[in-house]
């Protein structure tokens, strides 16, 4: 830092302020906020009419159980997402744990956090297979994440063939506690987490492969090991979807976890991050969960035939990108 | 008392290089040194070799012979992050800034400040990038902006900025003032010249003879992928020499004269788009006009609005007295126009690489070889071979052969031979000589002068302002999207259009 | 002989070798299940692979500009379900039918098409939301699958045409070869297929020498869809009802199928023939697995491993300079 004063300055440039940029750089993070916003008055206001009462603390708390498979899942994959990568296993990794914890957890403290970590290892191993393949192989990720979700699915089946099982009560309770949103804790937990992944060199790594992959080969970033990285953080992440999975359904489904290929990607997109990687925050994703998961109990309440579920959600999402392109367009032509 | 037998250990030596990409020879045994406290310039014409060196040199790229030296031990660099550890620092043309990262992350990308906790503190990226640029007389550029926020001039500097924060005692500076206008452009010379005074070594390419001139204390010639000479002074026309390998009087073709009266082919007026303020200019038949300026002030932006690959918002294209709606290529291309693009490093905009040369030759005539739209391969044939005889291109199998493996001069032929088979009367040039060896240089010189003879009509921008003077009857020099100044006749030279393109103008 | 297979292109000497692979399974299959290379073993494997080819048609088609299709498998269903619904096995409604659910894979591949070429959503994310807009829709019209004519059967005029068997060789055999020399016609030797090319090796340049990319996208994935619609008649043809999640399997096999054909999955480069192998091995090589009694959750598994193992083979990007 000692060049030393230079004789010529150069030129002035124009200058913004401090919240311009917050709201320009921010823009689709709170897009998905305004929509959680008015989801959430949407419900509100169905129920209403529906029940002529306001949705009570036992309505919330089922929303909040009810969405964390998703957000855990869902965030996880914004990790890949923002390496310009994508994860289509999520949901075989969901199965096998959510199978796994069914059959295996019992009550007692010790088999239950001995079996959490268990499925967590399961989670990171599967997304480091991911990882490796689509790092070292340099295999392209969508059809790596297509044939790992294919082998996770079938060892799922293997592990419970018929959904069945059970989870301990007491496991139940610390996860999807039925008698209040506790689940919001683990909310809170996710927002750390992501407040301190984007301080980490790992973090700033993810946001530069996505950025510019050559780019940040260039500055010394190591991309090989942020890609295995970020695959094992979506395993893991989607692990713990798995677990809340069967904490919150008490037993096991080794194919319910599928459905949440779509909404997982769906989350991630709702909630602003750029499907070309580099860009967004797992917040807006965690909202997007939340979104989703409230649209089933809007779309209930609205009286449409659950059979139509799929429908909308894959409408939501397809509505979503293009908000989310025209958002940026209309912040960029400023 | 200094002993004359005692030379000092150069800073950064490459020792007789080699690098080939895909056959083609880029560097041959080619040797550069550079020592602390100079600023050496490293000159020669695009496709000479002068940036493959540079990239060997800090670690973009491995030579595929020859040794690298820093301060007279061998080192292997594996990556650009090696060099800068050992205190190389890279401003290269093409800018690397993440587009998605403010201007202060982008700055301290792998080097954050980091707490006790070691987490980076996100909020003193913002005070120390303040810092920095405040130490080095950058004012106005806000770290909280993104890139695509900025024009490529601030860019520039802020690579420049990025690069001087790791304090290097070895710098590369690669076409620094391109995009920079007269004050920037000081500013740099001054850092510079700051920096030499402190033991730095400082190496920088350019194309402008009067930076050179004003501020390298050696300068080092490369031809063809070889060192040609480094000397301590010499005159323009000596390096031109040097350069080209011819006097540069030889080097260029005879202009032919426009014919008096031409009629105007393409009459544009009052052009808008993106990055395009308002052109206006008339094409006459038989005339070679040339669009010149900074780097970065909408010549490319002009090329493609023109030929209905980025929307126009306003004005009028006419075509034969008449005013046309250009709204897709293909529009274009019925109107007569046809474009070709110089290849960008990792893709090239014209070419399909692993198609054959065939293939990439008839694309845009491909109604003219089929019936009901199957392909006739005797027509297809035939055209081909019109196409590579007039052009020369050297291939042996035009069927099958992957325009990827010719070589770049040759590429840039099947390109132009595209546009030839389209029977394009107005031809938009764009930097087509980039990459390009100085043979097939020439040849894309004659082909232009052929083709005025013929009757057609070139637009043309090189980021070699010399070819600009010298081939064209007109420049127009561009500035933020608009037509600034327009130089013609003997007057036209690099140095006159240079200074318009410098001098600032009244917003 | 490595001298021949040495100067093909690079193209056809994947085509080869997923031909060759096809014959070696075949091979190796007969060793350990005797009777497996036999002609009606060969033939009922080469129609279940059909079904797959039909499919793999389609997704060759927007693999070839670096897309890819994830409607397929409600695309399918939904046209298997609307034909069974509107033909209710009556042979004189048999060809209007046939015309209505081609439709459909018309309609869903030009909104597919629209959105991607035109609205800019990325192909993952469209075609994931058209396979869940489709799913929604076949179950809340078909009231899941409980509607009074969901459980027909297709047309006897339309099973015969299938199933029966021309000089020995199935219709639906020779349905899939027709349909393999018209799509190779098309791709190698028309202006068409010239366009598709060059657009899957650099759809700028495409833009550039005047090619209507998005116009020829949007075409891709009509393609695309009326092969999955396809699929689903050809399935219910094989004297099957319609049921849910029929379309399932056919996703993740269809585009194997074209990856071990060698079709670049970043667009570009490959041959229907070379999917055509590749269904062909694909299938024959669960169907030798299945016959030594690998339970269902074993084939998923050895899907997966096989499509890495071909990845691994030769899938695999360009290494940076």
């Amino acid at each position: 830092m000692t060049t030393g004063a230079v004789a010529t300055p150069a030129p002035r440039y124009r200058s913004r302020s401090r919240l311009q940029h917050l709201t320009v750089q921010s823009a689709p993070l709170l897009l998905a906020l305004i929509i959680l916003a008015g989801m959430v008055a949407l419900y509100v206001g169905l129920f209403f009419r529906q029940l002529s009462r306001f949705p009570g603390m036992f309505e919330w708390t089922s929303v909040v159980n009810t969405s964390m498979p998703l957000v855990f899942t869902a965030v996880g994959q914004s990790v890949v997402v923002l390496t310009r990568g994508l994860d289509l296993s999520v949901g075989g990794m969901m199965d096998l744990t959510n199978g796994f914890a069914a059959v295996h957890m019992h009550a007692g403290a010790g088999s239950m956090l001995g079996w959490s970590l268990v499925v967590l290892l399961i989670g990171a191993a599967g997304g480091a297979i991911n990882g490796v393949l689509v790092a070292y192989a340099r295999l392209q990720p969508i059809l790596v994440t297509l044939a790992s979700l294919s082998i996770y699915q079938g060892l799922a089946i293997k592990v419970l063939p018929e959904p069945g099982g059970s989870i301990p009560l007491g496991y139940t309770n610390i996860l999807a506690n039925p008698n209040g949103p506790t689940g919001l804790v683990f909310v809170g937990v996710i927002i750390a987490f992501w407040f301190i992944f984007r301080r980490t060199r790992f973090g700033v790594g993810v946001f530069a492969i996505g950025n510019d992959e050559e780019a940040a080969r260039a500055h010394g970033t190591p991309v090989r090991m942020v890609k295995i990285g970020a695959y094992m953080v979506s395993g893991v992440f989607a692990a713990c979807g798995g677990l809340f999975f069967a904490a919150t359904t008490t037993a096991g489904d080794a194919t319910s976890g599928d459905v949440f290929i779509l909404t997982s990607i769906a989350a991630v997109v709702l909630g602003g991050i750029s499907f070309f990687g580099g860009r967004g925050s797992a917040i807006g994703t965690v909202a997007g969960a939340f979104i989703l998961t409230l649209l089933t109990n809007v779309l209930f309440f609205a009286n449409i035939d659950p059979l139509y579920q799929s429908f909308f959600q894959g409408l939501f999402l397809v509505v979503a990108v293009l908000l989310g392109t025209l958002i940026r367009r209309v912040v960029r032509l400023r | 008392m200094e002993s004359e037998l005692s030379t000092p250990i150069p800073a950064i030596e490459g020792v007789d290089v080699s690098r080939s990409f895909g056959g083609v020879r880029a560097l041959h045994e080619a040797s550069f040194s550079a020592d602390f406290g100079e600023v050496h310039a490293l000159v020669g014409e695009n496709g000479a070799g002068k940036s493959t060196m540079i990239k060997i040199l800090s670690g973009v790229l491995r030579p595929d012979a020859g040794t690298i030296r820093i301060r007279g031990e061998d080192v292997d660099f594996r990556n650009p992050h090696d060099a800068r550890a050992l205190g190389v620092g890279t401003v290269f043309q093409e800018l690397t800034l993440m587009p998605w990262m403010t201007v202060a992350e982008n700055l301290f990308l792998r080097h954050e400040p980091r707490g006790r906790t070691r987490l980076i503190r996100r909020r003193e990226l913002v005070d120390r990038a303040h810092d920095h640029f405040e130490h080095l007389g950058i004012q106005g550029i806000d770290p909280r902006e993104l890139p695509a926020a900025l024009t490529l001039a601030q860019r520039q500097v802020i690579e420049v900025a990025r690069a001087l924060l790791r304090d290097p005692e070895i710098l590369f500076l690669d076409e620094p003032t391109s995009a920079l206008a007269e004050q920037e452009a000081e500013w740099l010379f001054g850092l510079v010249r700051s920096l030499r005074a402190r033991g730095t070594a400082v190496i920088f390419t350019s194309h402008r003879w009067s930076e050179v001139a004003n501020l390298a204390d050696r300068i080092t010639i490369f031809r063809n992928g070889e060192r040609v000479d480094t000397r301590d002074s010499l005159t323009e026309g000596e390096a031109v020499t040097l350069m080209t390998g011819r006097t540069i009087d030889r080097m260029y073709p005879e202009r032919p004269a426009l014919p008096v009266g031409a009629e105007t082919v393409l009459d544009v007026r009052d052009l808008q788009g993106e990055h395009v303020n308002g052109v206006s200019f008339a094409l006459r038949k038989g005339e070679i006009l040339g669009i010149g300026g900074l780097a970065g002030q909408g010549q490319r932006d002009l090329f493609m609005t023109l030929f209905g690959a980025r929307k126009s918002s306003g004005g009028e294209i006419r075509v034969d007295g008449r005013a046309r709606r250009i709204r897709k290529p293909s529009d274009a291309i019925k109107l007569g126009l046809g474009i070709a693009l110089v290849p960008e490093d990792r893709k090239t905009e014209g070419l399909m690489l692993p198609m054959s040369v065939r293939d990439n030759l008839t694309l845009a005539v491909l109604g003219r070889v089929a019936v009901y739209g199957v392909l006739n391969p005797g027509a297809e044939h035939e055209h081909v071979r019109r196409a590579v005889e007039r052009l020369q291109i050297r291939t042996t199998r035009p069927t099958v052969q992957e325009v990827g493996t010719l070589s770049g001069g040759n590429q840039q032929k099947v390109l132009l031979g595209r546009w030839l088979l389209a029977q394009s009367d107005v031809l938009l040039f764009y930097d087509i000589t980039r990459g390009v060896d100085v043979g097939t240089k020439h040849d894309i010189y004659e082909l232009m002068m052929e083709l005025v003879r013929e009757g057609k009509s070139l637009l043309f921008y090189s980021s070699e302002t010399e070819e600009v003077a010298r081939l064209c009857h007109r420049v127009l020099v561009m500035r933020e999207g608009r037509v600034a100044a327009e130089l013609k006749g003997e007057n036209t030279d690099a140095e006159a259009i240079v200074a318009a393109a410098v001098r600032e103008f009244a917003a | 002989m490595s001298a021949i297979v040495a100067s093909l292109t690079p193209d056809r000497r994947r085509i080869l070798f997923a031909l060759g692979a096809a014959v070696l399974v075949f091979a190796v299959g007969d060793v350990v299940h005797s009777g497996f290379a036999s002609p009606s073993s060969v033939k009922a494997i080469l129609v279940i692979a059909s079904f797959v080819g039909y499919v793999a048609a389609g997704q060759t088609f927007v693999i070839l500009v670096g897309g890819i299709d994830l409607s397929v498998p409600w695309v399918l269903n939904g046209a298997a379900i609307l034909f069974v619904t509107t033909s209710v096995g009556r042979d004189d409604r048999a060809i209007p039918a046939v015309l209505l659910t081609l439709g459909l894979g018309v309609l869903t591949g030009l909104v597919n098409g629209v959105g991607i070429a035109y609205l800019a959503v990325p192909a993952v994310v469209m075609t994931l939301g058209m396979n869940g807009i489709m799913e929604g829709l076949t179950l809340g019209l078909s009231k899941g699958l409980t509607c009074n004519s969901c459980a027909a059967y297709a047309p006897k005029a339309v099973q015969d045409v299938i199933q029966k068997n021309v000089f020995g060789i199935p219709g639906d055999l020779l349905l899939w070869l027709g349909i393999a020399v018209l799509i190779t016609f098309v791709l190698s030797a028309t202006t068409y297929g010239r366009r598709v090319y060059a657009i899957g090796n650099n759809d700028t340049a495409a833009f550039l020498a005047g090619i209507n990319v998005r116009l020829v996208i949007v075409s891709l994935y009509v393609l695309s869809g009326v092969f999955a619609a396809l699929g689903g008649i050809v399935l219910v043809a094989y004297g099957g009802q319609a049921t849910l999640g029929m379309g399932d399997p056919y996703l993740f096999q269809s585009i194997a199928a074209a990856v071990i054909g060698g079709v670049a999955i970043l667009g570009g480069r490959g041959h229907y023939l070379g999917t055509l192998a590749g269904s062909v091995t694909l299938v024959a090589l669960v169907s030798v697995l299945l016959a030594e009694n690998m339970p269902d959750w074993g084939r998923d598994v050895v899907y997966g491993v096989v499509i890495l193992g071909i990845l691994l083979l030769y899938g695999r990007e360009k290494q940076h300079v």
